[in-house]
């Protein structure tokens, strides 16, 4: 038990969000000069490396429209595999953004003020790479329009009775909307990057983003309202997107896949790999960017312990399927769990199991919430092990269905494995380009936490109180 | 902290890019008591800067109990509960959101009608052509997506953004109003604007580098 | 940063008028031994209509309690500063859960009436029953039912008991006793609330199962906690008893609470219904079309309207969620949906009959809610008002939305 020997444990005080003393002006020049600094050596090379991952990508879908769907190892008994594996993996990673940016802002929560603006662009990036998967996986791409309900010469419209045309429509809402709502974010701060140019050229271009934005506070007063808007869309709107993926295989009849709680489950587990996915990236700006003090110890175990919450309800929802699996009494059900589990992917289910569920258990102790490598490790081992749960419920529901002369063993062919790191170029690219010429934290936002800029810092509260 | 001689950050030679910068019209605060010299041929608003967020609230109140109705305050981000201190009603823009989003609802209840139940109904597994329950998702998308653009474009259009060009940003100080200056403007259309008067008031309560901008 | 924490004490009312408090208790007695009697004669008329009502009660009764419980916990674990004040109203609806272990013998003394599909000898003959009987059988529902009810009487009490210690004594090392407990006693009531969910409603009929049911439920507790909050709170602001104590800004808290979990009860519900509907399965499609059919449409259309439409637009504006008038309006019209859905839940086991109010349904509602009133009553009399000494007291009383 722990006892008020410390300071920062009495619940009488708040800890500082930000300690040490922090001046405007610091924040505005630490966030700025990441921007305005010289290319560093080490984000070229960096970038070199992932444009190259990137044309791994560029090859593979490639080969995959000059050739087919064929390429990638799907076969009759196993349709889906990797490509909705990958898709859901990446959407999944998204959710973290929108969760921090709207719902850590309903409720109030200002310390994610130094990490919602990475988030929200991990977002948008994650989103763009779990798009690649649906939008190649029509073979013939140059049609890929025809997923929207346009007017066209065949006089047929999209089935609006398909989960994959309701995942058309949350999954490019969510882009749309996500994209917005990290502009509107962006905008103030472009403002700043435009008034600190330095050249013409940036100038421009930052003039141009910023919108002519001069702060004014009969602005902030619509702008704020804009925010807050956008964080009440925007939690609906991250709750329905998972769970319209989630719909993708819960309106089947597989079993396995048909099961009620699949909704709020994905949720869920989109949160927890999201969050992890914050925490790996995290870790790396505070050791190459220096922005230990703006995303400090505090905030890292702040987003442990929401991955150790969302994956203990990952695991309660394992348990439930099992349990339910066999109290149904359903000889399908109970065969694809135990299949799961001991079956020919059993490798597989017990690597999602002691990433998802066991290892992140250790976030209990404080230690290890607050150990930089410890939580680096965990968080990177929640990431494989969200991308085998996909595996897992896609590829063991279907291997071995209803004609045990269909069964397969499905192995990834090259073209999988390329396009799925390939995936990982064009997320990391677009990081490092976020991370290069955006600011990467909420400057403005930041500022507006620190005490100095509670304009009723100086005298008492009471004041305000009454004025509401 | 004083701002004035805190060491300013190396200026990287920047040229006011606008061609119309009203030539400095800096008149000292209070403190040096110097009046101005030239007046700028027509003239947008006195402008000014404090140091806190604290000093401009104060003066944002005292200008609203003066009865100004025609000013504003340029700060680096929101600064909470200013506009009690403006004066001002709260934002509309919920409206604005709240028509965007039954645009949304009502125009994918008739798009999912007329193309699934009129256009081109299809038998999918026995169910109905026209089947709500399997359209709700599409219905929500579609309602958030469009209450989300009239968010977007209605927040922009109210604050009548983009602009090009806007007679305070040739306030000489004025890059600092996205960095730690707390701004204000005092247009000269206001009723009560008096050149002394209002300069005289600002002062009083602080501001920094009062000077009056052309438009 | 921080105002002195004696702005409480500046002789605010902390605790009821005793004379007052006498009455209400009082009253909340009378109540209930009237209630024995007209259960004791309803049971006695109508078996079978009472021991399905009386479950829907003790249910409903619960499930507030419950969600009171999660409420009080998950303050305690996020360290939440503005809700301190309406905590103690949470703590109070907490009552309910060592109320409900004593509220569910009658439950146990029904359960071969309630539970007879699987109790019963008709289950012998029923091989998928068969299956299931490792888990569906008396003795291990009994067990586990003992186990949940103490599990829930144990962490309300604690979690009571040592709020009202930090009353007497002021001690902050309490709160990070209770924040740090919090933690474990979420699982706890986790995976209790999800199996006696299984076990008092979805093993009603023993064939059908979801995997969401337990989430659903806990749906339904949560709104209806928040509902009971928003009415408690509004009766002492009514009162002038907690005048300057709570403000307009934490009614619109719990109106945004109130709110957000109104959608997330709907979004549960539709859920189901979507993955049921769409995948149409019989053995799973029989649970919705038993309740889609006949008079049974109109206690499902009732729902759909008076659990999420309607409170739904009446509490989507600020304005609305900080008026009284609104709130407690949209409040009670939640409280009594809540019932509603139980109802929903438990009685077309009765089939097409139980759809039809009888007055033996107001018998079966009475015994729990007059013993749910007089622990609230109970609660409310014997202490301060709202955490008088919780570190985070001026947090909470300075407390303003943005």
């Amino acid at each position: 038990m722990s006892t008020l020997s410390y300071p920062h444990d009495d619940p009488a005080v708040r800890p500082e969000l930000l300690p040490g003393k922090r001046d405007f002006r610091g924040i505005t020049r630490q966030v700025s000069g990441i921007v305005e600094a010289k290319t560093p050596t080490g984000w070229k090379l960096a970038i070199a490396f992932t444009l190259s991952v990137l044309m791994i990508l560029f090859g593979s879908l490639f080969r995959l429209v000059t050739k087919g769907t064929g390429v990638w190892g799907l076969n009759t008994t196993v349709g889906w595999a990797w490509d909705i594996t990958g898709f859901v993996f990446w959407v999944g990673i998204g959710h973290a953004g929108t969760l921090i940016s709207a719902i850590l802002f309903l409720f109030r929560q200002k310390w994610r003020t130094s990490i919602n603006r990475a988030a929200e662009a991990m977002t948008i990036f994650a989103v763009m790479s779990a798009a690649i998967y649906p939008v190649f996986h029509v073979g013939r791409v140059w049609f890929a329009y025809w997923l929207f309900p346009v007017p066209n010469q065949m006089q047929v419209w999209p089935n609006f009775k398909s989960p994959l045309f309701w995942d058309v429509c949350a999954v490019s809402t969510y882009a749309t909307v996500s994209l917005l709502f990290w502009f509107v974010g962006l905008v103030p701060d472009l403002a700043t990057l435009r008034d600190r140019a330095d050249t013409k050229t940036k100038q421009i271009v930052y003039g141009i983003l910023a919108l002519g934005w001069r702060g004014s506070h009969r602005h902030w007063l619509n702008y704020e309202k804009a925010y807050q808007i956008f964080a009440g869309l925007s939690t609906p709107l991250v709750l329905s997107v998972h769970t319209i993926v989630s719909f993708d295989f819960a309106v089947s009849v597989v079993p396995g896949w048909h099961t009620t709680i699949f909704p709020p489950y994905f949720v869920a587990g989109a949160v927890f790999s999201g969050f992890a996915m914050v925490v790996t990236l995290m870790v790396m700006a505070r050791r190459f960017l220096g922005l230990g003090n703006l995303i400090t110890i505090h905030h890292l175990e702040n987003m442990n312990k929401i991955i150790l919450a969302t994956g203990s309800i990952v695991g309660y929802a394992y348990g439930i399927e099992f349990f339910t699996a066999w109290y149904s009494g359903n000889p399908y059900e109970k065969f694809v769990f135990l299949n799961r589990a001991f079956g020919p992917y059993s490798w597989a289910y017990w690597t999602m199991v002691s990433c998802n569920v066991i290892f992140p258990q250790l976030f209990w102790f404080k230690k290890v919430r607050t150990s930089v490598p410890l939580m680096f490790v965990i968080s990177i081992l929640v990431n494989i092990g969200m991308w085998f749960e996909r595996f897992v419920i896609v590829v063991t529901s279907l291997h071995r269905d209803y004609l045990p002369s269909s069964w397969t063993y499905f192995k990834p062919s090259l073209f999988d494995i390329s396009t799925f790191i390939g995936t990982f170029g064009l997320f990391f690219t677009m990081l490092l380009l976020f991370v290069r010429y955006l600011p990467m934290v909420a400057i403005g936002e930041v500022k507006s936490i620190l005490p100095a800029a509670d304009p009723h810092a100086a005298h008492d509260h009471t004041e305000a109180r009454h004025e509401s | 902290m004083n701002p004035e001689t805190q060491s300013r950050e190396p200026r990287r030679a920047k040229k006011p890019l606008n061609g119309n910068h009203v030539p400095s019209e800096v008149i000292d605060s209070a403190r040096s008591g110097a009046s101005p010299s030239v007046a700028p041929a027509s003239v947008h608003a006195l402008m000014g800067w404090y140091e806190t967020p604290g000093e401009l609230y104060k003066a944002c109140e005292a200008l609203r109990d003066a009865g100004y109705q025609r000013f504003d305050a340029h700060t680096p981000f929101a600064v909470h509960g200013l506009e009690h201190a403006m004066g001002l009603r709260p934002s509309r823009l919920p409206w604005i959101v709240l028509g965007g989003g039954l645009f949304g609802l009502v125009g994918s209840v008739l798009l999912a009608w007329y193309t699934q139940g009129v256009d081109y109904p299809q038998n999918i597994s026995g169910k109905e052509a026209f089947s709500y329950q399997a359209f709700i998702p599409v219905f929500f998308e579609l309602t958030v997506l469009c209450a989300a653009f009239a968010t977007f474009f209605g927040m922009w259009s109210m604050n009548k953004l983009p602009r090009f060009f806007h007679p305070v940003q040739t306030h000489p100080s004025f890059e600092r109003a996205t960095d730690d200056l707390f701004f204000i403007s005092v247009e000269a259309a206001d009723p009560k604007y008096d050149r002394v008067a209002t300069k005289r008031l600002l002062a009083s309560l602080g501001a920094h580098e009062l000077c009056e901008v052309g438009s | 940063m921080s105002t002195p924490i004696n702005d409480a004490s500046k002789a605010r009312i902390t605790s009821l008028d005793p004379a007052r408090a006498k009455k209400l208790v009082g009253a909340a007695t009378a109540l209930l031994v009237a209630s024995v009697a007209l259960s004791i004669v309803a049971a006695l008329v109508d078996r079978q209509r009472f021991a399905f009502s009386y479950l829907t009660g003790f249910v409903w009764l619960a499930t507030i309690g419950l969600g009171a419980l999660f409420f009080v916990l998950i303050q305690h674990l996020t360290r939440a500063g503005w809700s301190v004040i309406p905590r103690r109203q949470l703590e109070w609806l907490t009552g309910l859960l060592p109320a409900s272990a004593a509220l569910f013998l009658p439950v146990a003394f029904f359960a071969h009436d309630l539970y007879h599909h699987w109790m019963g000898p008709e289950a012998h003959g029923d091989p998928l029953i068969q299956k299931k009987a490792a888990y569906l059988n008396p003795t291990f529902f009994f067990v586990r039912a003992a186990v949940f009810l103490a599990v829930w009487s144990g962490l309300s009490l604690w979690f009571w008991r040592t709020s009202r210690k930090q009353d007497e004594s002021g001690d902050k090392e309490l709160t990070l006793r209770m924040a740090a407990r919090s933690a474990p006693a979420i699982i706890l009531l986790g995976l209790t609330l999800t199996f006696a969910a299984f076990d008092w409603l979805m093993s009603l009929d023993p064939h059908w199962y979801s995997t969401i049911y337990g989430v659903q439920v806990f749906s339904g507790s949560a709104v209806s906690s928040l509902a009971a909050l928003a009415l408690l709170t509004l009766a002492l602001e009514r009162k002038g008893i907690l005048e300057g104590i709570t403000t307009v800004e934490h009614r619109h808290d719990i109106g945004k609470l109130l709110f957000g979990f109104t959608v997330f009860w709907a979004y549960i519900g539709f859920s189901q219904y979507l993955i049921i509907w769409y995948g149409n399965i019989p053995e799973e499609t029989v649970y919705f079309r038993e309740r889609w059919e006949g008079p049974w449409k109109v206690v499902s259309l009732v729902l759909v309207f008076g659990h999420f439409v309607v409170p739904f637009i009446a509490l989507i504006s600020r304005t609305a969620k900080r008026s009284r008038f609104v709130l407690g309006a949209a409040a009670a019209l939640i409280l009594a949906m809540h019932y509603v859905d139980i109802y929903w839940l438990v009685m077309p086991t009765l089939g097409e009959r139980g759809a039809v109010p009888s007055w033996v349904d107001v018998c079966g509602l009475i015994g729990p809610l007059s013993a749910g009133l007089l622990v609230i009553a109970r609660r409310a009399a014997g202490g301060p008002l709202y955490p008088v000494r919780d570190p985070r007291l001026a947090e909470s009383l300075q407390f303003q939305n943005t």
